[in-house]
């Protein structure tokens, strides 16, 4: 499945391939059971991860009223 | 200082003194005349109204703006006498006043950058469709700076944001955006996006984006931008020199993240999408399935007749082989040595016959 390091776009990215894979010539039933699920488990994950992130805004120190 | 006597040059410098504890700073709107620009280093203008006119003077890189003669501006300066005894501001800041000249002197700079081609839509960079670093430009009390965190994040999470607070208006608005711009484009490690943000204000308020040194610094960041100043009708030369023009801060945050709503959407209906085509697969391998079976059993028919005609014959071969039949026929089957005197046997249809030879010829 995914690692768990990968970002959500890079997630995305690897569920548009395995979706990608219905579609193409290497398609054989036994292997979609299994594409499937795992096309499954991913869209899960991304969806966690979309609802657990938050942003981190940090108000710069540097002051820009004068010239440094 | 009634029965001083003083030398010309300190005359002037006293009075230079007294002007410069009585009125440190003033601001003065007036109408421009006689506007010039000197070996491209000096500015000299006049200062009008109704009844009264004074001489202003200025260096060129103080002007921020196109100024030209019958412009109302109001100026910030000090007032001075000069050594040749000539009174005038010396100018620190001047900007267009009114809707007519801040119009006019934004149309003038607005013509000279395009014909720079910094508006020129191929200059124009993409932003990253999901950016994980951007930094904002803007005053952190300022309602559309709040209305900005508040959707980004709402739609999207995980972006690190690094805030440079600045003021958005007034004199200072300017430099100080553009110190935030060169500070985030030196950064070691860049921002993806650099967003600079305001909410509506009046022309005036927002006349710090049309400032012609910000201009061009965003025109020069490395960093691709965003800007969204004012509200959906308000354009400022900073919207037209950004990578990217949000019509509102709010605008800047649904253009900046997608909505993680939208993409949870999507990745269900991409994984539900599926269903069908497995059922599609399914339902094709079925009925190849049940092709290749009918297949076969018409094959199993075609030769069970086969084999079924082939014993038919053999039958028939066999029946008309049978020595009974031959002896239905008529015929006898005759069984013994045939010599004279010796008994055998004589097999027909019907009988067996034990008989004895009497006669044997050669036919």
């Amino acid at each position: 499945m995914s690692g768990k390091n990968k970002t959500i776009q890079e997630k995305m990215n690897d569920l548009a391939g395995q979706v990608a894979w219905f579609d193409g010539d290497e398609f054989t039933l036994e292997a979609a059971i299994e594409k499937f699920k795992n096309a499954e488990a991913l869209a899960t994950e991304i969806e966690t991860d979309l609802g657990a992130l938050k942003n981190d805004i940090t108000v710069l120190k540097q002051r820009f009223d004068t010239e440094t | 200082m009634e029965n001083v006597l003083l030398s010309v040059s300190d005359f002037v410098d006293l009075t230079n003194q007294t002007l410069e504890y009585a009125y440190p700073s003033v601001s003065i709107e007036g109408e421009v005349t006689e506007f010039k620009v000197s070996q491209g280093k000096w500015v000299y203008f006049n200062l009008k109204d109704e009844s009264s006119v004074v001489g202003c003077f200025m260096s060129v890189w103080q002007l921020r703006v196109p100024i030209e003669n019958g412009m109302k501006v109001v100026i910030q300066g000090a007032p001075k006498l000069t050594k040749w005894g000539r009174f005038s501001i010396t100018v620190r800041a001047i900007r267009p006043s009114g809707e007519g000249a801040i119009k006019k002197s934004f149309d003038l700079l607005k013509a000279t950058l395009e014909k720079e081609g910094l508006f020129a839509p191929e200059r124009k960079r993409q932003l990253p469709r999901i950016p994980r670093s951007v930094a904002v430009v803007s005053s952190t009390e300022a309602a559309g700076y709040a209305d900005f965190v508040k959707i980004v994040n709402d739609r999207w999470g995980g972006l690190a944001i690094q805030v440079a607070h600045v003021q958005v208006q007034g004199e200072s608005a300017p430099d100080q955006m553009i110190r935030a711009l060169h500070y985030l484009n030196e950064q070691e490690t860049l921002p993806e996006v650099i967003i600079l943000l305001r909410g509506g204000g009046s022309a005036d308020d927002l006349a710090a984006f049309n400032d012609e040194k910000l201009v061009r610094a965003i025109a020069a960041s490395r960093v691709p931008t965003m800007v969204a100043v004012g509200h959906e009708v308000d354009e400022t030369l900073a919207d037209y020199v950004a990578d990217v023009r949000a019509a509102t801060p709010s605008n800047a945050a649904q253009l900046l993240v997608p909505d993680r709503r939208d993409i949870i959407r999507s990745v269900r209906q991409q994984t539900v999408s599926l269903l069908p085509a497995m059922s599609q697969a399914i339902e094709r391998a079925s009925r190849t399935m049940n092709e290749q079976l009918q297949g076969a059993l018409h094959t199993i028919e075609r030769r069970m007749e086969l084999a079924s005609q082939t014993l038919g014959s053999q039958q028939q071969l066999l029946g008309q082989l049978n020595p009974e039949t031959v002896l239905a026929r008529g015929y006898a089957l005759l069984r013994g040595k045939q010599n004279v005197g010796e008994m055998i046997e004589v097999e027909t249809a019907k009988v067996i016959v034990k008989a004895e030879v009497k006669n044997v010829r050669k036919k």
